[in-house]
């Protein structure tokens, strides 16, 4: 059960270093010490009243973060630290996580359902029109992944890429599932929930500890996003010199920036738009992986 | 003892303000941009500050105190070259030519460590208008829907403009104090999902403001808009100095451009335009809530950023309020 206390280090470490990052990537180096600016943030959220709307659906709107973040944690338990070392060794990891991924868009839905208010109920319904076809891209990618190891178990697909890591073996799977990441978690040119142009989309009527709460959640998200990219395209704790925890750690690292970055320097097309790029152009395009990866296991 | 630690470590983080916009104001706002200090928000509620920049108009004030009293506590507000509205106990105020960072810093401070009430609300809680539906559950619609008790619409079927399905309609306001509107605007908008069916320009956008540097400005919004908020505060602070240089290039290599649809054509030349520094034309024959209808939600604020103030005043003034419409009928919050 070691990997238990692994999975809650790697979220917090995780959570940390997303918010660093995107502090450092946005340029707002205020205040000068930040690698603390994170503990300040959460001081200033933890000050402030959290409001309450005009006849909100209470329980659900205080459940959305708590359910959001216990998919992340979900969907990291069953990643494996090192062979062996994982807290839940299923078969079916891959359909887990998927899963997960689904439910994200219940969690957001009901985020911005809840508050009972116009623009955070845009944000929840433009969320689940993006989400869906996002969630179907990765399904394909992530089948992909599981062809070479012939087992959908997580550990099994880190295990197949001994000699080759599934980012070299199949170069469409880690763009499009980093797509999926920026949407899940609710970031840049994927953020249909919590946009900007709705003041915040479903978080727009909430502050506070509430804010921190889902602020957290979603960064939450983004690195148990980036531990099962590490795992399914990077080869996960596989590597020379050092122990697996520590490599697996280093790959997360390396994709949470990838993510931070994108999620800043990427613009948001219209949702129509999005939509038609995801069905008519994306969605192939993960077929297309698909068919790479199936041909490649056939020979 | 806990809550001074948490104070201490509170007031070291920026200060989040939400910027009300009147006259001048998105210049006033440009100034802020480069102060890491101050952190602007988008919602209201993120913010600890209220700070009104530039004078406004007396239409504006019932959107003001409805604002305000939306500020999560503890919260005060700040009135920078306005004057305060006759709620406004112990006004901060502070000259149009003077810069607000200091006083901001200091104000935010005293509201953490308690030194300073957190502002009382300006309205009384309780509806605006009185209960206006029928009979004892009846909010003077059909079955469960529709009406506007307490003069707040409720959703109401209707038939979507695009495939004539029967969807919820729901008609609220936005302005005239949203940052990705033109400071001024307010728009009744009736939509069904995130589409727009139908708009009505509640009260215009204020006069050009900002000088030669109106464009990058007007693009800063629209760059806020496409989810880029680093670029837009690179396009503010750009205004601040009078210089568009590589805004446009930069703007190409986030895809700001690409992310425009062909039927965002007028939106993305006038982008470009602005980056530039400069101004594309438009005709100005069609009226701004006529070229609304049957958009999507950020479409539709990315068409009406782009506008300049001149085509804007000639494409966006106020209607005319409808015969049936009642004194005092506020409808949605503003903002």
């Amino acid at each position: 059960m070691t990997a238990i206390p692994l999975v809650f280090a790697l979220l917090a470490a995780g959570i940390w270093f997303a918010a660093i990052a995107e502090r450092f990537a946005s340029a707002r180096r205020f205040p000068s010490a930040i690698v603390l600016a994170p503990l300040w943030q959460a001081a200033r959220l933890l000050s402030q009243q959290r409001v309450r709307t005009e006849y909100p659906d209470a329980l659900n709107w205080a459940l959305a973060p708590l359910v959001y973040g216990a998919l992340a944690v979900a969907g990291l338990s069953v990643v494996p630290f090192a062979p062996g070392l994982v807290v839940a060794p299923l078969d079916t990891g891959i359909v887990l996580w998927g899963a997960c991924e689904a439910l994200t868009i219940v969690a957001v839905f009901l985020h911005g359902w809840s508050a009972n208010s116009m623009l955070p109920l845009i944000g929840g319904y433009r969320f689940v029109a993006i989400g869906l076809p996002a969630m179907l891209l990765s399904m394909f990618v992530l089948i992909a992944a599981a062809l070479p190891a012939q087992s959908l178990a997580v550990g099994a697909i880190v295990e197949s890429q001994r000699s080759m890591w599934n980012m070299v073996r199949q170069p469409l799977g880690l763009p499009l599932f980093l797509l999926l990441g920026l949407a899940i978690s609710l970031r840049g040119p994927m953020d249909y929930g919590d946009a900007s142009d709705l003041s915040g989309g479903t978080a727009a009527e909430v502050s506070g500890p509430h804010r921190l709460a889902w602020g957290i959640a979603r960064l939450a998200m983004l690195t148990a996003f980036a531990a099962m990219g590490a795992s399914v395209f990077l080869g996960g704790y596989l590597g020379p010199w050092l122990p697996g925890p520590a490599w697996l750690a280093l790959k997360t690292a390396a994709l949470l920036l990838v993510l931070t970055w994108l999620g800043c320097n990427l613009a948001r097309m219209p949702a129509p738009r999005m939509m038609a790029a995801l069905w008519l152009v994306l969605l192939p395009l993960s077929f297309l992986d698909l068919v790479i990866a199936g041909v490649e296991a056939l020979l | 003892m806990a809550v001074r630690a948490l104070a201490w470590l509170a007031e070291r983080s920026a200060t989040p303000v939400y910027i009300a916009c009147g006259q001048d104001g998105d210049a006033m706002a440009a100034r802020l941009a480069q102060v890491p200090a101050i952190s602007l928000q988008h919602s209201i509620r993120h913010a600890a500050i209220l700070l009104v920049a530039g004078p406004y108009r007396d239409a504006d004030r019932p959107a003001l105190r409805r604002l305000h009293d939306q500020l999560p506590h503890p919260r005060a507000t700040v009135w920078w070259g306005a004057v305060p509205l006759a709620e406004a106990q112990d006004a901060v105020t502070i000259a149009q030519g003077d810069h607000p960072v200091a006083r901001l810093r200091r104000l935010d401070r005293n509201l953490l460590r308690g030194e300073r009430a957190s502002e009382p609300d300006w309205l009384p809680d309780e509806p605006p208008n009185e209960w206006r539906g029928k009979g004892d559950h009846g909010q003077g619609g059909e079955g469960m829907m529709g009406g506007v008790p307490y003069g707040r619409p409720m959703a109401m079927m209707g038939e979507e403009m695009r495939d004539a399905l029967m969807l919820d309609a729901m008609t609220i306001t936005i302005g005239p104090f949203l940052r990705t509107l033109p400071p001024g605007l307010s728009l009744e908008l009736t939509l069904q999902g995130d589409v727009i069916q139908q708009a009505r320009v509640v009260t215009p956008a204020y006069p050009a403001s900002g000088g030669a540097s109106e464009p990058l400005l007007r693009a800063a919004r629209m760059l806020e808009s496409l989810g880029l908020p680093d670029l837009a505060r690179r396009a503010q602070i750009s205004a601040m100095r009078d210089s568009a240089e590589g805004l446009l290039a930069a703007a190409r290599r986030c895809g700001a451009l690409l992310a425009l649809p062909a039927e965002l054509a007028d939106v993305r030349a006038r982008l470009e335009a602005a980056l530039r520094g400069g101004t594309a034309p438009d005709p100005g024959e069609e009226w701004l809530v006529d070229r609304l209808a049957g958009m999507e939600w950020q479409s539709a604020l990315l068409r009406i950023a782009s506008f300049d103030p001149a085509t804007l005043a000639q494409i966006a003034p106020a209607a005319e309020p409808d015969e049936d419409e009642e004194d005092g009928d506020e409808k949605e919050r503003a903002a």
